[in-house]
């Protein structure tokens, strides 16, 4: 049953989503009352969802960009053509990157599957939206970009992996909202079972990159804002390149012959590497390491295919033109940097995201590579910017349309990296703030702080705390790490 | 025949294993070190292999030669559990760093070790069967051999089942929620 306004208790830790859902139903009560009913009512039936969109005019839409955000799953940020990777076949990414701007230092601020997609989705820290680590409940407490969007009119979808703990949210706020719970909501490269708008149906294509990019298709041709006045934002999110790696025939082995030593570090061994600092049990059962990068790859190249097919689609369609394209990882990943395999640890590996930005007509500089520090939590904002809808006040990301348009605009200087220990990964709890030149984390437990000098120490070799505990660098980073909240 | 002693029947097929283990683990992380590629190469994979196989095959070898020396059977399973349990009990201190002792605990039932208990059975099972044939040999008393059959069987098809649903995949979801029935999210 539907809570009437003055049944939501608004002294509650204020959700933003309570205060959309109130907000939207008054307004759309309003809308109501002002038109009788009747225009309210076939509008609403055309657009499909509830009382939320009834204020956003068709006018308004006109011109607005259409928006595709493809996020991929742990992948390094210098595992693609377009970085300078010497074996992976990635032309989508390559494409996006000659056609757009690369963002060479981007950021999540919790290097961990789900806080990151939250944060995405939020434009919040993980303090602030609470999805704390993979056992941590997403709480729907907070409002998401795309509810944002669907208020303003946008066809919005949700298509792919949702990868958060607890229930499924229905956000009804979505037109389309294609994802799957299967193994902890990681989902299978093969046949995994669909949840389409919360209903189970069998997969159409066998490999799970084809699967979601042709719902995405199909979303984007009903909804063709050539067809109507509304643009789409579709947020599709992929499996790749998470393990265990498993590509589809025709890329699988694709890198048999490739050189990995060249590409991982030199104390790595490929028979006997493991998971687990300390743990060679696990290399033996998952397959030799060097083979595990080269299933890496492969996945990220399949998913790549898809991000052709995808872009092709658009050309064909006409819609390239007006619409904004961003790919983007939900963390990096370390390939036995620091001894290290996974995603958690504060190493540049793990905290560096691929960030490509296509969006013709505002990059001056196709092909540009941009410098300025950006984060997971600028997604929502940017999002939001680009579709000329205010963001909430509240949210800790910043827009970066202008360092999309501009090389030279200012974004940030520095940013706070947070993490709560995750069952049963051995990375205690920490909090650093990483800067444009130091990176300082203090841990929770089993750990002396860290300090780096990323100028010097861009591989993050030496720790200077144990030298410079003292010293007012310490004292002026403790401070800025303070100043977060 | 005089029964061995202690030492003999149990500490010592123990023994060799455990050195190899720690040879191979001392050996294997120390490669890390050395600088020149393809040597660190060929220690890595040496003493890998060794260490892997006192961890995985040990049971082999302790089993065997426990029970020629003649331990009962308690102290055979007892023995070859040593290695594997030592190399569980380091992986449950590796995550003292990040997690509570409670649930460092819970990380002796991980589908990994689980997979090991269960392929030490198998070894277990086809040990004894050769053990059997040698004391037959010698014309000492030797057991039967449907329990030893009945264990390498069961083992083996639980062992592939495991793998076979998903790629152990499955079961690591399962010790997930395990998991988060007893200690929440952990944070």
């Amino acid at each position: 049953m539907k809570k009437k306004f003055n049944e939501y208790n608004l002294s509650d830790p204020m959700s933003r989503r309570t205060i959309l859902k109130v907000t939207g139903a008054a307004l759309g009560a309003g809308l109501s009352g002002v038109a009788g009913g009747g225009i309210t009512g076939s509008l609403l039936d055309v657009l499909g969802t509830g009382s939320a969109r009834a204020f956003a005019s068709a006018s308004a839409l006109k011109g607005k960009p259409n928006l595709l955000f493809i996020l991929g799953d742990n992948h390094n940020a210098q595992t693609m053509g377009c970085a300078g990777h010497p074996f992976i076949k990635t032309p989508g990414m390559d494409r996006l990157a000659r056609e757009g701007v690369m963002f060479e230092r981007s950021f999540n601020t919790t290097s961990l599957c789900s806080p990151s997609r939250a944060s995405i989705l939020t434009g919040m820290y993980a303090h602030r939206h609470g999805v704390l680590n993979n056992h941590t409940p997403w709480t729907d407490r907070e409002s998401t970009f795309m509810e944002h969007l669907s208020r303003a009119g946008y066809a919005t979808a949700f298509i792919g992996k949702w990868h958060m703990p607890g229930k499924l949210p229905e956000l009804p706020f979505l037109d389309l909202f294609v994802t799957y719970t299967y193994r902890e909501g990681q989902g299978a490269y093969f046949n995994t079972p669909m949840l389409v708008n919360g209903k189970e149906v069998p997969s159409r294509k066998p490999y799970i990159t084809e699967e979601v990019t042709d719902y995405a298709i199909e979303f984007i041709e009903k909804n063709n804002p050539k067809d109507g006045d509304r643009p789409f934002c579709v947020y599709l999110s992929h499996r790749p390149g998470h393990p265990p790696f498993q590509a589809p025939a025709d890329i699988s082995g694709m890198y048999d012959e490739a050189d990995v030593a060249e590409v991982l570090p030199p104390q790595v061994d490929p028979l006997w590497y493991g998971k687990t600092n300390q743990n060679v049990f696990q290399g033996v059962m998952m397959g030799s390491y060097y083979d595990q990068y080269r299933g890496y790859c492969e996945t990220l190249t399949a998913m790549d295919r898809d991000i052709v097919n995808i872009l092709d689609y658009l050309d064909r369609k006409g819609l390239s033109d007006n619409t904004i394209v961003i790919y983007m990882g939900d963390n990096g990943m370390q390939w036995g940097t620091h001894d290290c395999h996974g995603i958690r640890e504060p190493y540049e590996d793990s905290i560096r995201l691929p960030f490509i930005v296509r969006a013709p007509g505002m990059v001056k500089d196709p092909g540009g590579k941009r410098k300025q520090m950006v984060l997971n939590i600028d997604i929502a904002p940017t999002l939001l910017d680009l579709a000329g809808v205010r963001a909430p006040a509240d949210m800790d990301g910043m827009s970066i349309v202008p360092a999309i348009r501009n090389g030279r605009a200012k974004t940030r200087n520095d940013f706070l990296l947070e993490f709560w220990r995750y069952y049963p990964e051995n990375t205690p709890s920490y909090r650093g703030i990483r800067t444009d030149r130091y990176k300082y984390v203090e841990f929770e437990r089993g750990r002396d702080p860290w300090l780096f000098d990323l100028k010097k120490d861009p591989k993050e070799m030496v720790n200077l705390y144990p030298e410079k505990n003292e010293s007012d660098l310490i004292k002026m980073l403790q401070q800025k790490l303070k100043g977060y909240p | 025949m005089p029964k061995n002693t202690f030492m003999n029947r149990f500490v010592m097929p123990v023994v060799p294993v455990l050195l190899l283990a720690i040879i191979g683990y001392t050996g294997y992380f120390g490669s890390r070190e050395i600088d020149h590629y393809t040597l660190h190469q060929v220690v890595a994979a040496v003493t890998g292999t060794l260490y892997f196989v006192a961890i995985a095959f040990g049971t082999l070898y302790v089993f065997t030669s426990s029970q020629m020396r003649g331990a009962t059977l308690g102290e055979s399973i007892l023995a070859s559990f040593i290695t594997p349990f030592i190399w569980m009990t380091k992986e449950v201190l590796v995550l003292l760093e990040s997690h509570p002792f409670i649930e460092c605990l819970y990380w002796y039932v991980s589908p990994l070790h689980i997979w090991l208990v269960i392929f030490m059975a198998i070894e277990m099972g086809a040990a004894s069967l050769f053990v059997r044939k040698k004391k037959m040999k010698r014309g000492e008393e030797a057991g039967g051999k449907m329990m030893p059959i009945l264990v390498v069987t069961g083992g083996l098809v639980i062992f592939v089942l495991m793998y076979a649903w998903g790629k152990g995949e499955n079961l690591y979801v399962i010790f997930l929620e395990g998991y988060r029935l007893f200690f929440g999210s952990g944070v």
